[in-house]
């Protein structure tokens, strides 16, 4: 594939300071830059909007509010009381990702959330932490996850190796969503881009109408990846502290 | 596919930690109690006013039985009023009635006194005429002179008979 046109292009990691640390290559690219501003957005957002504290909110305050509403929402009917504990984390990982596919929405920014080691990492700190917490709550007994009750022993040989692979198979399961819709997403967008530029005469404001529309499902789509590594996320919460 | 080259994995790692990191505790520390203060708060107020309202309710309730109570009271009192003042007028016009008629009494025993009297009166001065006039008749008449005792002596004896 030709570097220079390639709808992957977008994907690629400029670094935009090169820093070095123990001998490991941590520099600053755009993909750390897309981060940053991702991170300014949400703590800008939700501190200056809620500066006031006024009883009766602003537009913007209500914006806060409803943010919070709907995840502390989410948290409680998913886990219940004992998910108060986890919802600033759970919130925060709500905001970045669907703050960090909005940046990428934005034409020429970095979409640090089509990166399958980013979002593999933001799965497995819920993958280790979801495990701790299920340990932590039952003990050796956590092992019961894997037995389903009520089934007839003789495919017990079968379900329990099923059951084992797909609790392992989460944080891929999780990451790899993620990952694939913004590639995907992201890719198709490019690519009709491109049609826009190749198509001859006026018959490029087809494709261009196209991209639209898309754009719209893909602002969608960023809603809706962010919503579901958060309901996935209340949902092993709650696996950890109910059992079958 | 740029993904799956290794080259930036640890800048990329560290970068997601340190900002992943910060946020989480920015929103922790800073955002969330400040969001949830606000929604608190303004429970807090929304229960307050309910409450107050509710006891403003009460207190409506309240004034509105007083408020009854008092007119009730008001009317029993305007009914035992009215009873009261007929209850006296009646006894008044019946004692001036009374009192009238006590003194109508009196005047007409009074007046048929009086009339007796003016009767006896006048039949004494018609006693009196009768001489007089007997008296002068007799004289021109006889030229004899009745004394007025044995004229009211004759008079009496024929008083009877007019009676």
């Amino acid at each position: 594939m030709a570097a220079k046109d390639s709808p992957l292009k977008q994907f690629e990691i400029d670094p935009i300071s090169n820093i070095e640390l123990g001998g490991y290559n941590i520099s600053f690219t755009n993909s750390s830059f897309a981060m940053l501003i991702t991170v300014l957005v949400i703590t800008l957002f939700l501190t200056l909007t809620v500066n006031t504290r006024s009883i009766i909110p602003s537009r913007m305050q209500l914006i806060s509010e409803l943010m919070y509403n709907f995840i502390a929402q989410l948290l409680s009917d998913t886990v219940g009381n004992n998910g108060k504990r986890y919802f600033p984390f759970v919130f925060s990982l709500f905001m970045f990702v669907l703050i960090g596919n909005m940046v990428g929405m934005v034409p020429y920014q970095f979409t640090f959330t089509s990166h399958i080691i980013v979002t593999f990492a933001l799965a497995s700190v819920v993958f280790i932490g979801v495990t701790i917490l299920g340990f932590l709550n039952h003990g050796i007994k956590f092992f019961t996850f894997f037995y389903i009750p009520g089934v007839p022993f003789y495919m017990h040989p079968l379900l329990i190796p099923i059951e084992v692979i797909s609790y392992l198979s989460r944080p891929i399961s999780l990451s790899v969503r993620l990952f694939a819709n913004m590639l995907a997403g992201h890719t198709l967008l490019k690519v009709f881009a491109g049609f826009v530029v190749s198509m001859p005469f006026f018959t490029g404001v087809f494709p261009l109408a196209f991209i639209v529309a898309l754009t719209g499902l893909e602002i969608l789509i960023a809603f809706l990846q962010a919503y579901v590594f958060a309901i996935l996320t209340c949902l092993y919460i709650n696996d950890a502290y109910h059992l079958h | 596919m740029p993904q799956l080259n290794p080259e930036f994995f640890v800048s990329q790692l560290f970068w997601l930690a340190v900002f992943f990191t910060f946020l989480f505790v920015f929103l922790w520390r800073v955002s969330l109690p400040r969001i949830a203060t606000v929604l608190e708060k303004r429970q807090n107020k929304i229960d307050e006013n309910l409450s107050s309202a509710k006891e403003l309710q009460e207190q409506a309730m309240e004034i509105e039985k007083k408020i009854n109570d008092q007119i009730n009271k008001a009317k029993l009192e305007t009914d035992q009023k009215i009873k009261e003042t007929i209850n006296a007028l009646q006894e008044n016009v019946s004692s001036q009635l009374s009192s009238l008629d006590k003194d109508l009494e009196k005047k007409v025993s009074d007046a048929e006194k009086e009339i007796l009297k003016s009767k006896e009166d006048q039949m004494k001065n018609i006693n009196n005429e009768i001489v007089n006039i007997t008296k002068l008749t007799v004289g021109k008449i006889t030229d004899i002179e009745l004394s007025d005792n044995v004229l009211n002596k004759v008079i009496e004896t024929q008083k009877g008979s007019f009676n």
